[in-house]
């Protein structure tokens, strides 16, 4: 039966080399007839382009874009997608914007931020989160050995966890005193490793610097400067002094610890548990000119990830060793395939004495957490408001519009129907329907203090650091 | 024979004009010409040269390893030889998947059968590497437990001698401090003791520093062969990973494939519509029928995807070069005619070219990705675009983007200036009798200038555009790593943002790509300047 199927393959393919004509095609699958088609059982949509290209950064957080196509996930929707490394943040957003790419790897903020016009304008809307967690904070040989002196606790091959900035305030409040504050790296300024870095310090009392309409770099006031560095040179300014502290993405802290030239401190996983952070961006124009390859898309991510997520009966993710071997390749994340496995499978190096297992250091489709939450926007705002990058008061309802105008659950939740309709993944597998894309409060933070997506001017007050306004 | 010594002399200028006057003397040995002159010459400039690159590489080879840093170490040469490799395998790699992508009817069966069994062999291999690396993982494990084990039980008793003394210290402080309480000491004598029990913390701490950087010492530098059996592993995992790719391609990823299930999709929905009972089920049948041959038909135009591999990447480096040398040889040249001929001309530019000239490539890219920028709102929809990366267009694999223009208009500003000086001087020295002569023969203005002022201006001209392509190749690789116009630049940046154990080799690789294509653009110059002088060339190196 299946030779017999595969003979009338090839007759098809001769008719179709030699016809482009629509009508052509028509009479020619007229006159085969019915089969039951072996393969691309899923239903493809009416994709209003097929041949896309996609940015990302060589971070492993990429993953579901990459997966997606390696996998043929993308295939499977109809789509050709060409996967391209961008050299930063800036001209990834501004590769978007001007067309060049069809859609992006972009850090949570950034849609953010262009839409509401920080940095370069744009309208970027999402309709997928990529991943959870995933980030470190990593400090220099020298300030880890004074942190040791400052906390006797830590001075063990396995310290407790989580670390707060404690024992790092001492040296930070010594070094101001001796008319230096000390230097240290986040990737972007409205990257959530510049939010979550800040957080850290601010709960512990180090003031890490303020945004205002004249300071765009976000010293203002700081005790420490907290300033960019692209991700792949963290590691080389460490070691120079140019940066005493850094927090990035993966593989970056992995190989500080390979590398032997810092300590990984804490993961965003302990600042805020299961945080959200790279998204699927696209302009709005782009999204609004090709809907159906939005959705297409959305189900392709979805598919990549649930299979970056997949776990055996034991939880031992199962596709994780194939997706590392994937990302190390020369023209994705291209880092040594050690180096990324040791955080993408469930484990991380604190030390090269101390590893952990941390099985929620990389999320890229459980707790729901692939939906586009209005909640996760609305963090993102605070933390713009909080530190000055927001300049001016604003009242509640503006957070939730601005979140609205980003963030597509419509899309995501087409395409989730579209699968479940399918019976490639269930309905559980999604947020229910009634949901209204605001997560219940949380306070898994570092400092306890409790979020709560529907009051975002309260929670900016909540916190000791940062601009306070006046509820309206 | 009489043929063979005919061309003597002919080749003997052939080389000579190309610049490999250094093979002269074969050739005249060849000949019998003088054999030992000959032979000495060979000697000197031949054989010399050769030995001391072979120093140089044997060197390279001895320090490289030697050189140390946290960010790794230098490359010896057969590492760079074998990411040469790598790169070769991954280009291959590209095309094994693009013809996959492609192959149909009995090739194609032939094919999987062929690759599956290929898997079968490189699995093996692949457990195999797989296990050995395990064994020294575990076997490094042990020797390097059995080299720490020492240091940590000094570690420890160092840690229980400090915490002691930490005591001591303390108790001894309290008890000085009681007897300034009873006035029995001074208040100086505490000070003077606390300050020498900092003292003994300092040292304490030296000391266990001391432990620590040994502990490192062990930890950051496990033997070698730890990190090559890791990688031979991972080498054997990434091409049966690759194979299996290549299965993926065959089937359901393949072309054919696609259209096939489109069509029998289609050919289902045109059933369902001949059954269809109620006017709204034969609509959503219609559709289904319009859709899936649609899809098919955009699938049967759909090309593979490829990587950005070494090769493509070179060509597309010196395709951008070039168009940036001829947007500024075609600016240059009728300026600098200008600036010579008219010295009110030069009098105006001269304050253009000399604040410009030393701007920084970077700066100008920046500067062309606004400018330039606006032209092309949105290049998908652009004719320059849609006309480069048509199908029927030779040029159409080198896929033409933004970017490249950008790094072209770069590479044009950068290489503007010296061309243009030298045209200028080239005119401005050209001899005065010549001229005498173009007025007395009372030649118009452009018969001296294509007869008299461009041909005795060509030398220097020449030279002009030779300094620059090799300023437009050396501006080239940084605008493409800047503006992610793929390209050796881009390939550069990649590896460096990769930093993976092959990367620093890869940067070494692509300086070499870089510079024997730069000498071989060079080389193209000379000739191209050697035919255009009247003179015998001596004056240029």
């Amino acid at each position: 039966m299946h030779d017999a199927h595969r003979r009338f393959d090839c007759n098809k393919n001769k008719f179709m080399k030699k016809t482009t004509k629509k009508i052509t095609v028509i009479s020619a699958a007229l006159s085969i007839g019915v089969f039951s088609s072996p393969m691309l059982c899923a239903e493809q949509l009416d994709v209003e382009k097929d041949t896309l290209k996609f940015g990302f950064i060589k971070l492993t957080d990429c993953a579901p874009i990459v997966i997606a196509k390696e996998k043929g996930f993308f295939e499977e929707e109809g789509l050709q997608v060409e996967v391209v490394a961008q050299p930063n943040w800036k001209q990834l957003l501004d590769n978007v914007i001007n067309g060049e790419l069809d859609g992006a790897h972009m850090l949570s903020g950034q849609p953010i931020a262009a839409t509401i016009g920080f940095g370069t304008k744009a309208h970027i809307v999402t309709p997928y989160t990529l991943d959870l967690n995933g980030n470190a904070i990593t400090v220099s040989n020298a300030i880890w050995e004074q942190m040791q002196e400052n906390d006797e606790k830590l001075d063990s091959d396995n310290p407790p966890h989580p670390i707060t900035a404690d024992s790092l305030k001492p040296i930070v409040m010594e070094a101001k005193e001796a008319g230096k504050k000390l230097p240290m790296g986040m990737v972007f300024p409205v990257s959530t490793h510049n939010y979550e870095f800040r957080y850290w310090l601010a709960a512990s009392g180090i003031h890490p610097g303020m945004y205002t309409s004249t300071d765009i770099k976000g010293f203002t006031d700081g005790d420490i400067e907290l300033s960019t560095t692209p991700p792949p040179q963290m590691p080389s300014t460490l070691e120079s002094g140019k940066n005493v502290a850094y927090c990035v993405g993966e593989p970056w802290n992995q190989q500080a610890v390979a590398k032997g030239i810092g300590v990984p401190v804490v993961t965003n996983y302990d600042i805020w548990k299961n945080n959200p952070e790279k998204v699927f961006g696209v302009t709005k124009a782009w999204a609004d000119e090709n809907p159906q390859t939005l959705i297409a898309v959305t189900k392709a991510l979805i598919k990549a990830g649930k299979w970056l997520d997949a776990t055996d009966a034991s939880g031992k993710l199962t596709n994780r060793d194939e997706a590392c071997r994937i990302l190390s390749q020369k023209n994705y994340v291209g880092a040594d395939f050690d180096v990324i496995k040791n955080s993408m499978t469930g484990f991380f190096f604190f030390q090269k004495t101390d590893k952990r297992p941390l099985p929620d250091f990389n999320v890229f489709f459980k707790y729901h957490c692939s939906y586009p939450h209005y909640s996760d926007g609305i963090w993102f705002l605070t933390q713009m408001r909080r530190w000055g990058q927001i300049t001016e008061s604003k009242p509640s309802a503006w957070y939730h519009e601005t979140a609205k105008s980003v963030y597509l659950p419509e899309v995501y939740r087409k395409a989730a129907d579209l699968l479940v309709a399918e019976g490639t993944l269930t309905a559980e597998e999604f947020p229910a329907v009634d949901y209204d894309g605001y997560k219940p409060a949380t306070s898994d933070f570092i400092d306890g203090v409790e979020f709560d997506g529907k009051k975002p001017v309260e929670y900016i007050n909540s916190h000791k650091i940062g601009n306070k306004d006046t509820v309206k | 024979m009489k043929f063979f010594s005919k061309i003597k002399y002919p080749l003997l200028k052939l080389i000579d004009v190309s610049g490999f006057k250094v093979f002269d003397p074969v050739i005249r040995l060849l000949y019998n010409e003088e054999p030992q002159k000959q032979v000495r010459d060979i000697v000197k400039y031949m054989v010399l040269p050769i030995i001391f690159c072979f120093i140089c590489i044997w060197a390279w080879n001895f320090l490289g390893p030697r050189h140390k840093t946290k960010s790794g170490e230098v490359p010896t040469p057969i590492e760079v030889w074998n990411v040469a490799n790598d790169n070769y395998r991954f280009s291959e790699r590209e095309e094994e998947k693009k013809t996959a992508f492609s192959l149909d009817g009995d090739k194609r069966k032939e094919e999987i059968l062929f690759v599956k069994s290929e898997i079968v062999k490189l699995e093996e291999k692949a457990s195999f590497l797989q296990q050995e690396s395990m064994r020294v993982t575990e076997e490094v494990k042990v020797e390097t437990d059995a080299k720490l084990a020492p240091v940590n039980a000094r570690k420890d008793a160092l840690k229980a001698e400090i915490k002691q003394a930490k005591a001591e210290r303390e108790a001894e402080a309290i008890a000085h401090a009681e007897k300034l309480m009873a006035g029995q000491v001074t208040p100086d004598s505490l000070v003077a003791l606390i300050k020498k029990h900092k003292e003994a913390v300092d040292e304490e701490k030296a000391k266990s520093k001391l432990i620590g950087d040994e502990l490192n010492e062990i930890r950051d530098n496990p033997p070698k062969r730890l990190k090559e059996a890791q990688l031979a592993a991972n080498k054997m995992e990434d091409e049966v990973l690759h194979y299996k790719k290549r299965i993926d391609y065959l089937t359901k990823g393949n072309k054919e494939q696609k259209i096939a299930g489109l069509i029998e999709k289609s050919d289902t929905a045109i059933a369902a519509l001949a059954a269809a009972t109620t006017p709204a089920e034969a609509v959503k049948q219609a559709k289904a029928v319009v859709s899936s041959s649609e899809a098919a038909e955009s699938t049967a135009e759909q090309k593979y995807p490829p990587a950005a591999t070494i090769f493509y990447q070179t060509k597309r480096s010196v395709a951008t070069v070039f168009v940036g040398f001829l947007i500024a040889a075609f600016v240059a040249i009728p300026i600098g005619i200008m600036c010579g001929l008219n010295r009110v001309v030069m009098a105006c530019l001269t304050p253009i070219i000399s604040i410009f000239r030393p701007v920084s490539p970077v700066v100008w890219l920046l500067i062309f990705q606004i400018v330039i920028g606006a032209f092309f709102p949105d290049p998908e929809t652009h004719p320059l675009f849609m006309f480069m990366n048509s199908p029927s267009n030779p040029l159409a694999f080198l896929r033409t983007d933004p970017a490249m223009i950008f790094s072209a208009c770069t590479v044009a500003m950068c290489a503007l200036w010296p061309a243009l000086v030298n045209t200028a001087l080239g005119v401005s020295a050209i001899d005065k009798d010549h001229l005498n002569v173009a007025k007395v023969l009372r030649l118009g203005f452009w018969s001296r200038l294509f007869k008299i002022i461009i041909p005795s201006s060509l030398p220097l001209m020449f030279a002009g555009l030779r300094i620059s392509l090799g300023v437009g190749w050396m501006v080239l690789i940084a605008a493409e790593a800047l503006s992610t116009s793929d390209g050796l630049g881009k390939f550069v940046w990649d590896e460096f943002q990769n930093g993976s154990s092959a990367s620093f080799a890869n940067i070494i690789l692509a300086c070499f790509v870089v510079g024997i294509i730069g000498f071989v653009l060079d080389r193209l110059m000379i000739i191209l300047q050697r035919l255009v002088s009247f003179d015998d060339g001596s004056a240029v190196a």
